[in-house]
């Protein structure tokens, strides 16, 4: 009898995180814990085509990856756990504290300046002990950045070595995204090279975060810098600065929530529901929303669609979709 | 004459029975929803609290449904819900409403008795002798169905956090909250509650060890599930058993001065804060410090601090807290709350919150 064609795959745990701009994927080999593979890439207002990107990469890849496990974060975390087929969704600041203690064993300070968020965690002896998020403003996080870039006429990549070049950065207020805009029309209108105004921005940028997000909470070395905006080596100096500590961004700090996410989905134990993340590229996915009036709790239900029929609900807090029994 | 009141968390059950059995017309605002929350933010200050603008919310609404006279607690500055009645009064006045109003005093002195007296002399006129006759067994029942009605939601609480399925908890207390208040006698009264019980204790449990938090905070944002987004449900749906730090009858027997034990407790809570704080900020500001103190020695797994976004005195009370939590190692969750669309962000932050206190117990994060 002839025997089959020999198939080697590669065991992985596949990490997800879809963030509010940026959608995040990371692989990690199953035995190593190496990195086999990362994409960062924009979720542009639709997650559901975003990680079918994601997967159609992990599928085209002819390494030939079996997903042993995997982890969704951000935050669209359910939906992209119902669309994968996994019960394992973290919260994007545990996995991010998963990933600065994996890649730096003795961080005692994370910060993290994603999309829409950002956050502070205070991690001592291995552990997470204090964090902090954002609360009512997006003031500096890096979707303002991205707006004050196309304003500038500049792109959002360029700004880190704009700001490292200014010698006087202009003084620009960062309490408040509009006050923020004001100033630097202000600055430009006076002749303020953009130089100049984009270190200024990277400036008020930090002092935003250190008086708001970080406030009162104690800043030790080693602090290590994740999320998108690390890559802006302007911010990165001024949080050295402006902190008095170095301050360490390390490769696949744009893809830390899903670098965590791979290793929670690795330290998971127990039968996992198989992944169904390749299911995507074959058919047809969509998600809508309705406001249940059942009651004053008026919850937004989500639904997700698989070719026109409906296979899950969520959101709902009384479980009047959820949990009804599947026809 | 026609009462209406401000919804807080289940009060409107114990507001609601001294009505019925006094025999007193009302009308019983409309649960708070969205629209409630759009109409307070519409009518005020942009800058002002929330509880302050779905308090009016629910007030307009009330008008709406027929009401013309407005029961609403009082209680002294510093903080502005000494002020609210005032501010509230102000606004629906600028807004053409015709409406009377009585303030129930925060604390019974003879301010608030000559205050009182003079606002109740048109109602009383309008007031039967036999709603008079009626107000003690009224007050008595509404009494009993309150304390029934909060040992229930403690029990809920607890139950929460280690149901199998948290949902037939939820289902539980609200079938048994809606028996308690249709309840028009004593023995009745007690008969439901016992079923809710009964039905409460059958349910079956995952049997791990549930986390523990205080939840402490600003009272209105404490009590009152609409403002503080449920989190005593999402909390207790991720495995953590909320202790409340504020309970209606608790405010009431502090603002009654009757009970002395309890005022010397209170005294000797407010002495745990003194490492922290030893100026007396105002409204719960200085009680936040000190519970959170209580949770540590009483080895909470932590504390949930929850505040209207720009309330003076809790906003004191975080930055203390956070110094604080360092200190005495007891994490904190402080949650300024403002606008409703900020579940999933809440969520993120509780999820995590339930990850520290877990791998702090247990060094693992399953």
């Amino acid at each position: 009898m002839e025997s089959p064609p020999v198939n080697r795959t590669v065991p992985v745990h596949l990490g997800i995180d879809v963030g509010s701009v940026t959608t995040k994927m990371v692989l990690l080999a199953a035995d190593s814990g190496e990195v086999l593979d990362h994409v960062y890439l924009r979720t542009s207002g639709d997650p559901i085509r975003s990680i079918r990107r994601v997967m159609n990469r992990l599928a085209e890849d002819e390494r030939h990856f079996e997903v042993l496990a995997a982890a969704t974060t951000g935050s669209g975390r359910t939906l992209a756990a119902k669309l994968i087929g996994t019960d394992l969704v973290k919260n994007e600041i545990t996995t991010h504290t998963l990933a600065a203690l994996t890649i730096a064993p003795d961080v005692q300070t994370i910060i993290e300046i994603g999309g829409q968020d950002s956050k502070i965690i205070i991690v001592r002896e291995r552990m997470a002990i204090d964090f902090n998020m954002n609360t009512v403003c997006a003031a500096g996080t890096g979707s303002f950045l991205d707006q004050q870039a196309g304003r500038l006429g500049v792109k959002v990549e360029e700004m880190g070595d704009m700001a490292l070049a200014s010698q006087s950065p202009a003084s620009i207020s960062g309490r408040c995204t509009v006050f923020a805009e004001t100033d630097m029309i202000h600055k430009q209108q006076i002749g303020v090279g953009r130089n100049d105004i984009v270190a200024g921005l990277c400036q008020s940028l930090v002092r935003n975060y250190l008086a708001t997000v970080a406030r009162g909470k104690q800043i030790l070395a080693p602090v290590v810098f994740q999320g998108g905006v690390a890559a802006n080596q302007g911010i990165v100096k001024e949080f050295e600065k402006q902190t008095g500590h170095p301050v360490k961004v390390f490769p696949y700090y744009g893809v830390a929530g899903a670098y965590g996410a791979a290793i929670y989905a690795a330290k998971a134990r127990g039968e996992r529901p198989p992944f169904q993340g390749f299911e995507l590229l074959r058919r047809d996915f969509s998600v809508d929303s309705f406001t249940c009036r059942k009651c004053e709790e008026e919850c937004t239900v989500l639904r997700l669609y698989r070719e026109a029929k409906v296979i899950s609900f969520w959101n709902d807090r009384c479980g009047r979709y959820s949990e009804a029994p599947k026809k | 004459m026609k009462v209406t009141f401000p919804h807080l968390g289940s009060m409107y059950i114990f507001c609601k029975a001294i009505a019925e059995e006094a025999g007193i017309p009302y009308v019983l605002p409309p649960p708070t929803r969205d629209r409630t929350r759009e109409l307070g933010e519409f009518h005020t200050n942009e800058s002002v609290c929330l509880p302050l603008k779905i308090i009016l919310g629910n007030f307009i609404e009330a008008l709406e449904a027929g009401a013309d006279t407005i029961v609403m607690v009082g209680s002294g500055p510093p903080c502005r819900l000494g002020l609210y009645d005032r501010t509230i009064k102000v606004i629906l006045s600028d807004l053409g409403y015709d409406f009377r109003w009585l303030t129930i005093p925060g604390i019974f002195n003879w301010q608030a008795f000559l205050q009182n007296h003079d606002e109740t002399r048109e109602l009383r006129k309008e007031l039967t002798p036999s709603n008079f006759l009626r107000f003690p067994r009224a007050v008595m029942i509404g009494w009993r169905k309150m304390r029934w009605c909060e040992h229930l939601e403690d029990q809920a609480a607890r139950k929460r956090a280690v149901a199998q399925n948290p949902l037939e908890v939820e289902r539980w207390l609200q079938s048994g909250l809606a028996a308690l208040d249709q309840a028009r006698s004593l023995p009745a009264i007690s008969k439901v509650c016992r079923q809710a019980l009964a039905g409460l204790a059958q349910i079956r449990e995952h049997g791990r060890r549930p986390l523990k938090v205080m939840m402490v905070g600003e009272v209105y944002t404490v009590m009152e599930p609409t403002i503080n987004m449920n989190i005593e449900q999402r909390l207790g749906h991720l495995g953590v058993e909320v202790k409340r730090s504020s309970y209606f009858s608790s405010h009431i027997r502090r603002g009654s001065r009757l009970d002395r034990g309890l005022l010397k407790e209170r005294r000797q809570l407010m002495e745990l804060a003194v490492p922290y704080l030893n100026y007396d900020v105002g409204a719960e500001c200085n009680f936040s410090v000190a519970e959170m103190v209580l949770a540590k020695n009483m080895d909470y797994d932590g504390v949930v601090h929850v505040y209207p976004f720009s309330c003076m005195p809790e906003t004191t009370a975080a930055s203390v807290l956070s110094t604080a939590t360092t200190e005495l190692g007891i994490p904190v969750l402080s949650l300024p709350l403002d606008r409703k669309d900020m579940g999933l962000r809440l969520d993120t932050q509780i999820e995590a919150f339930v990850d520290i206190m877990q791998m702090k117990r247990s060094g693992d994060l399953h």
